[in-house]
């Protein structure tokens, strides 16, 4: 397929994603602490910590952070952000996807453009994120039951699944920033209550039930979200399916890596699927989630250089062999960095993209 | 380009003369008082094709029509069947207004449009093969040397090049109007990139839905064939070396073009890919795509960007949509472009007087659709009678676009016309005048109820190795009370058009 083609289909799934896990993580956080008396502070910074937002100088204030996270729109992550950019990528690809998911992409930017959702808004902060939750269900359930499951929807999965584990890797990392300043809350009520919500939020409250329940709650927790084969969330599940969908566009076995980006996600894969709880705990479980999310960001270029960069010289070079390749050039095509994307979780790459979506809307 | 019909005197209000509630949609309704009304032959008495639809559409209450239209509209914005609004940063999308009332057109009437426009495109195809090979017509001297070779779409680059199946204009959309007696005439020819026909389409889509049992009451005859056809057409004239299944694309200026829609929606209805200039480069004169396989062999360019920005090493430098070597690969003959590039000669504005001799020269026929009567006051006797009737008449200068410099007859000052008179007399070649002509008129919803609006018609003929008359088309209406621009970007609507089958 195209390659600009298949970078909207990537970039569409990315967007979606992450509209729902900025509504999770808000949702979750908005009901954690009604029981405990925790400072407003301590409460809301890490939100924008883990959206890559550092330096917000002054008192933060609930209903600011929750209206920056979700309606402000020069926040490249904010929810109506994320769903606008979802939707310009879906009508730049209107042939390519269903158009069953066009319509309900659509609707859905319509929605969050309405008096409607800001009614809901003000009325009830959980229903509105519900809501934001059950749209993209709607929408990923319509995409996998009506989008033809080739190299479009291969893009889409790698897109969804990179993004996802990147996202559960970051609430992760709440808990990090939430306990920096106070060691001593560690096993305290509120300490159960905090890794509840983190569970919660990721869906993870029921499985996790179901599997472990003795030893550590904080470590169980991690392990679970970090290391657990199955629920759909886990940052080690997220990373192999989006080997799988790697190796399902090139058509390469998964035991035999072809080119670098698949020799990169052979080897996340395969320290998730050797190393313990214990060890990352032992190493730092905030450096190890950093390590993580800086290697899927690396996975993330290197899908951008293999298949959407590609260059005249792949032609020349081997045109003798008649298989032309794509090329790995370092360069960054300066066509796709005008598109609508937003590359990875620091705020300036942020801001950056931001303006030059900006620019070309 | 309509700015140059004036319009006549509309009359009041519809509803104002009749008293009481109106209960039904055309109690009421009043014809324009001169224009030709495609529903109503007098008032309250149908034209027989219409008869059925008047009676149907008219058990409709006004407050069920207002339901309906309020479905239609929700359709258009649901499936985001927007044009943009480039005023806006913000990306503002709106829909093009969409009245429910169709615009019919009896099956003799459309027979004859059909070969009105095969004959004349047949002739416009001759005469773009002609003036960039031997220059027949020319030398001739049946159509100005000087007004052909210095139009500002001429492209010296086609000189001496044969398109496959000396094909130009793969896709055309003339617009025609209906003056005041009835009869059909061609405003203007659009042989470039004309858009408009995803709307016919989406329509008549939406009329279906609204309207299920009309449709199964009338022979409307079908337009859902029309990306079909151009794909048949389009893989018709691809180079000879490209094989049983040649790589057809669809080339778009981009997503923050008004018809991107459409680029969109014809792509995805033909089942080619939707490509921007920067995903195809030029390697030793053959065209690529780049896909996430490697570089893709492409055959031939379903462009919809203007020849200016196609090739910035041949036209202008400074464009980013197009794609650097194509015209090599072109002239080459490895690639086909539709539509071909430089035919825009062929619907310039001065060219456009000389339509019908270039039917009688090329194929020795009578033309069976007119023009607007134009004179050319190049031709002295033409220029004698446009001096004395200055007041009739409209004025243009060919060299000019966009309505300038233009002298509306009607609406002149004597001091006006004798300026102008001086100016054309100066410099004859440089004008030419077309009596004011009232565009008809059909039924459309208005704040005050039906009113009778202006319309035109754009047909859209697909040519590859034949040509095809899509069976309906465009119709745009004015919104305005007594306006005649039609163009959307002027806050124009469209209806859909219906080419009833024989016998009705």
């Amino acid at each position: 397929m195209i390659s600009r083609v298949a970078e909207h289909c990537l970039w569409l799934s990315r967007y979606l994603e992450r509209a729902e896990n900025t509504a999770r993580i808000l949702e979750v956080n908005e009901t954690l602490l009604l029981d405990f008396d925790v400072p407003v502070e301590q409460q809301w910074r890490p939100l924008l910590i883990i959206s890559g937002i550092h330096d917000v100088p002054g008192e933060i204030d609930g209903e600011a952070v929750q209206n920056y996270l979700t309606w402000e729109p020069a926040n490249p992550s904010s929810i109506v952000s994320s769903i606008v950019a979802a939707r310009e990528n879906a009508r730049i690809i209107r042939e390519v996807i269903s158009a069953d998911m066009w319509e309900r992409i659509n609707y859905y930017h319509l929605w969050i453009k309405s008096d409607e959702a800001r009614l809901l808004y003000s009325r009830s902060r959980t229903e509105f994120y519900c809501q934001i939750k059950r749209m993209n269900q709607l929408i990923h359930g319509i995409t996998e039951g009506t989008m033809s499951h080739g190299e479009a929807w291969d893009f889409y999965l790698l897109g969804k699944y990179l993004e996802r584990g990147c996202q559960t890797a970051r609430i992760l990392d709440v808990k990090y920033h939430i306990l920096l300043p106070r060691p001593e809350l560690i096993g305290t009520p509120i300490d159960i209550a905090h890794w509840m919500a983190i569970l919660t939020s990721c869906s993870g409250y029921e499985p996790f039930h179901k599997k472990r329940l003795s030893g550590d709650l904080g470590i169980s927790v991690a392990d679970f979200l970090i290391l657990d084969p199955l629920f759909p969330r886990s940052v080690r599940y997220c990373v192999s399916r989006a080997q799988r969908a790697l190796h399902a566009i090139s058509g390469q076995p998964i035991s035999d890596p072809g080119n670098a980006v698949e020799h990169a996600i052979d080897t996340l894969v395969h320290w998730l699927n050797q190393v313990n709880i214990d060890e990352l705990v032992k190493s730092g479980l905030h450096e190890e989630l950093t390590q993580v999310v800086n290697q899927i960001h690396k996975i993330g270029e290197l899908v951008h250089l293999t298949y959407f960069d590609v260059q005249v010289g792949g032609l020349a070079e081997t045109s003798e062999s008649g298989l032309p390749s794509t090329s790995m050039s370092e360069e960054d095509d300066p066509a796709s960095v005008a598109k609508a994307r937003v590359s990875g979780s620091s705020s300036q790459s942020q801001s950056q993209a931001a303006q030059e979506f900006q620019s070309v809307s | 380009m309509l700015a140059h019909y004036t319009p006549s005197r509309v009359s009041e209000s519809p509803q104002a003369a009749v008293p009481g509630p109106i209960r039904s949609l055309f109690d009421g309704y009043q014809c324009h008082p001169t224009a030709w009304d495609e529903l109503f032959a007098a008032p309250g008495r149908p034209h027989p094709h219409c008869e059925s639809l008047v009676s149907r559409q008219g058990e409709l209450t006004i407050s069920e029509f207002q339901h309906l239209r309020g479905n239609a509209d929700l359709v258009f914005i649901n499936q985001g069947i927007t044009f943009s609004v480039y005023a806006d940063r913000r990306g503002v999308e709106k829909i093009f207004p969409f009245d429910l009332i169709p615009r019919p057109v009896a099956a003799a009437e459309w027979k004859t449009i059909e070969s009105g426009l095969h004959q004349r495109i047949q002739a416009l195809n001759l005469f773009l093969f002609d003036i960039y090979n031997d220059q027949r017509i020319l030398k001739e001297g049946i159509v100005p040397a000087d007004l052909a070779l210095q139009s500002k779409a001429y492209r010296p680059e086609m000189v001496g090049f044969e398109p496959p199946g000396r094909q130009y204009l793969h896709v055309v959309g003339s617009d025609l109007v209906r003056d005041a007696t009835g009869k059909f005439l061609v405003l203007e020819d659009n042989g470039r990139t004309p858009s408009g026909v995803s709307y016919v389409l989406e329509n008549r889509v939406v009329m279906k839905k609204l309207f299920p049992k009309l449709f199964q009451r009338f022979r409307v005859r079908r337009v859902e064939d029309y990306p079909q056809r151009l794909r048949e057409a389009l893989g018709a004239v691809a180079p000879p070396a490209s094989g049983d299944s040649p790589c057809v694309v669809l080339l778009s200026p981009g997503p923050y073009n008004s018809a991107y829609f459409e680029h969109s929606f014809l792509a995805r209805h033909m089942g080619v890919e939707l490509v921007l200039g920067p995903d195809l480069f030029v390697h030793e004169d053959r065209v690529f795509l780049k896909t996430t396989r490697g570089p893709k062999r492409v055959d031939v360019i379903y462009r919809r960007l203007d020849d200016d920005f196609l090739d910035p090493e041949v036209f202008r430098s400074d464009s980013l949509l197009g794609v650097p070597g194509l015209m090599r690969a072109y002239r080459a003959g490895n690639v086909t472009l539709a539509n071909a590039v430089g035919t825009g000669v062929a619907d310039d504005k001065a060219i456009y007087p000389f339509v019908e001799e270039m039917i009688r020269f090329y194929l020795a026929e009578e033309p069976i659709l007119g023009n607007v009567p134009t004179y050319i006051c190049a031709r002295p006797t033409e220029l004698a009678y446009v001096l004395e009737h200055l007041e009739e008449l409209v004025v243009k200068p060919v060299a000019e676009s966009g309505g300038y410099g233009l002298l509306m007859g009607p609406s002149s000052t004597v001091a006006q016309r004798s300026e102008f008179a001086a100016k054309i007399r100066e410099n004859p070649r440089n004008y030419i005048a077309q009596p004011v002509v009232t565009l008809s008129t059909c039924p459309t919803w208005t704040d005050e109820g039906l009113a009778p609006r202006h319309v035109d018609l754009r047909p859209y003929v697909v040519s590859g190795t034949s040509s095809w008359v899509l069976p309906g088309g465009l119709t745009r209406t004015a919104l305005v009370k007594g306006s005649l621009v039609v163009n959307s970007s002027q806050g124009g609507g469209s209806k859909d058009t219906w080419v009833m089958e024989d016998g009705r």
